[in-house]
């Protein structure tokens, strides 16, 4: 599967990870352009619903990209957030997708580098799991 | 390992594990227990006979309209529910014609065939379309009808038979465990047929010609992914007056010539959720720990979810008048979710994760603790999506590396 070009998703929140997505470019760093950014006001404005619909929609992989615990913006948001994905995660597998295929990170504002190895790394990821196990017809 | 090793599995090891303070709480709650409730309590309650308006009118002379009632996948309770309107239920057949109803009227399918289209003022269909058979009789309803009604859950979002389609060996595990693993039916098939155990098939030929038998599907729909719907009545099952409502409006409608309500409305649901009409009383508290209502002694007016008692409610239309919650029973979300929310479960969960408090050291500790902190919550999808998978973003289970 050499050939294989996942489509990711990824959410940033605006006050860190966006930033920090904008540092990586700004540095130009070089990553893989499989990921498209939707910025979200912070990590925990990422219902699990949007998680969803990106995989029902033919997702391979998605990322929420968020500010470090006690760095948040609105204080508790990210705290918020990783108990909801790590809920989600659970459903994911009971689903029978790998739940490797969803991945909380925190990247801040400064965090260029860290932006680029999370995407690196992830993409990486996808690339050994494979296209998304969801069958086109099922939905 | 099979899906339903899997499960058994692991409901052995919750058994096994109870914990011991939870013992303690219904040891406490037992004897706490009064011997018998008073008989003024379900008064206390605020539980009222139903309020079902006028009765209905009976039909002019010779003008009585058709009325089908068809259940697909479902459990009969539907149904039932339509009988539990009351003296209301006599005055149904003097409204209109019952031209079927599986449960308890004669009507069969050769009749329906021989009607024209649209002879058929309404169909209350309740059920999910799980097989051939649903599928061909409420495609055949639909041509006959005016309006179908996806009555009950399981009609309006899959309900307890979508779950079914939570099994990655689809129909082919479901049958092979439910005809050679069971107990019964093992024992059954190892007794009789050791060589090799015997599954219905969809047509065997006999000597008398060819049987079939409806084809079980992959899938498990909704009404509405099958055919065209025009109302529905959500509710396991739907209350009585949400019934009475509808047959009212169909005798205006047939009788007076009130126009019908728009099609796509939602019978007997309120615009906000479950809690707004909840008496409960909500204190904010969080949780950490969480219990089924026989481990502890449910207090009457505070709010299930402070005692850390899972309730769909806060993600759940209202309009069944909070009926469970009410009595102590948290909220399962049969109504499904409010007009804005396609995801049931997703919203659900998303209110629940906000229960669990923030701790002291949540700054340094990893994402497996957080794991283990929201392991508490024990089979979330299928408790969150427990009659709304049928509608949900992703409506069956996936194999990873199966493409």
């Amino acid at each position: 599967m050499a050939d294989f070009e996942p489509r990711i998703v990824t959410f940033c929140c605006n006050w860190c990870s966006y930033a920090g997505a904008d540092g990586a470019g700004v540095a130009r760093l070089q990553m893989p352009t499989n990921f498209r950014i939707i910025r979200t006001m912070c990590s925990a404005r990422v219902d699990p619903e949007f998680v969803l619909r990106a995989f029902s929609k033919g997702a391979d992989g998605v990322m929420v990209l968020g500010c470090h615990p006690a760095d948040c913006h609105y204080i508790g948001g990210n705290y918020r957030a990783r108990r909801r994905i790590a809920l989600l995660r659970m459903i994911l597998e009971q689903y029978g997708f790998d739940p490797k295929r969803l991945k909380l990170e925190w990247v801040s504002a400064s965090e260029g580098e860290k932006f680029q190895t999370t995407v690196v790394n992830f993409v990486e990821t996808i690339k050994e799991l494979g296209p998304t196990p969801l069958k086109k017809e099922a939905n | 390992m099979g899906f339903f090793d899997k499960l058994f599995k692991k409901k052995d090891k919750k058994e096994k594990a109870a914990p011991a303070d939870n013992k303690a709480a219904a040891a406490d709650k037992k004897a706490a227990a009064p011997a018998a409730a008073p008989a003024g309590e379900v008064e206390q309650i605020g539980l009222q006979a139903a309020d079902l308006g006028e009765l209905l009118p009976g039909a002019p002379p010779g003008g009585k309209f058709k009325l089908a009632i068809y259940w697909a996948a479902a459990c009969g309770g539907c149904d039932v529910s339509i009988l539990d309107t009351n003296e209301r239920i006599l005055t149904i057949g003097d409204m209109a014609d019952i031209v079927m109803w599986p449960i308890a009227a004669d009507g069969k399918e050769k009749d329906i065939e021989a009607m024209e289209d649209g002879e058929i003022l309404v169909s209350l269909i309740s059920g999910a379309i799980r097989n051939s058979e649903n599928e061909h009789m409420v495609k055949l309803l639909r041509q006959k009808s005016k309006v179908v009604v996806a009555y009950g859950t399981c009609a309006c979002f899959g309900g307890s038979p979508a779950l079914a389609n939570l099994v990655p060996g689809e129909s082919k595990e479901i049958l092979d465990y439910v005809y050679t693993k069971t107990p019964t039916s093992a024992n059954f098939q190892s007794t009789y047929h050791s060589d090799a155990p015997v599954i219905p098939q969809t047509s065997t030929t006999v000597p008398e010609g060819e049987l079939t038998l409806p084809v079980l599907y992959d899938t498990v729909r909704t009404l509405d992914q099958v055919v065209d719907v025009d109302y529905y009545i959500p509710g396991c099952p739907p209350l009585q007056e949400s019934i009475s409502q509808l047959l009212k409006a169909v005798a205006d409608f047939a009788y007076n010539g009130v126009p019908l309500p728009p099609k796509g409305t939602e019978v007997g649901v309120t615009t906000k959720t479950l809690c707004e009409e909840c008496p409960r009383h909500k204190e904010n508290l969080r949780i950490s720990h969480i219990y089924e209502p026989y481990e502890i002694d449910v207090k009457p007016d505070v709010c299930l979810m402070d005692q850390g008692i899972l309730c769909l409610g806060p993600a759940t239309v209202g309009g069944c008048g909070a009926r469970c919650t009410k009595v102590g029973q948290p909220c399962r979300g049969c109504y499904g979710p409010t007009a804005d929310v396609q995801e049931h479960g997703a919203s659900v969960f998303t209110a629940i994760a906000s229960m669990f408090p923030i701790r002291e050291d949540d700054g340094i500790i990893g994402e497996d603790e957080i794991i283990k902190i929201m392991s508490e919550v024990k089979d979330p999808l299928g408790y969150f999506y427990a009659f709304t998978l049928g509608k949900s973003l992703i409506k069956k289970a996936v194999v990873e590396g199966g493409q």
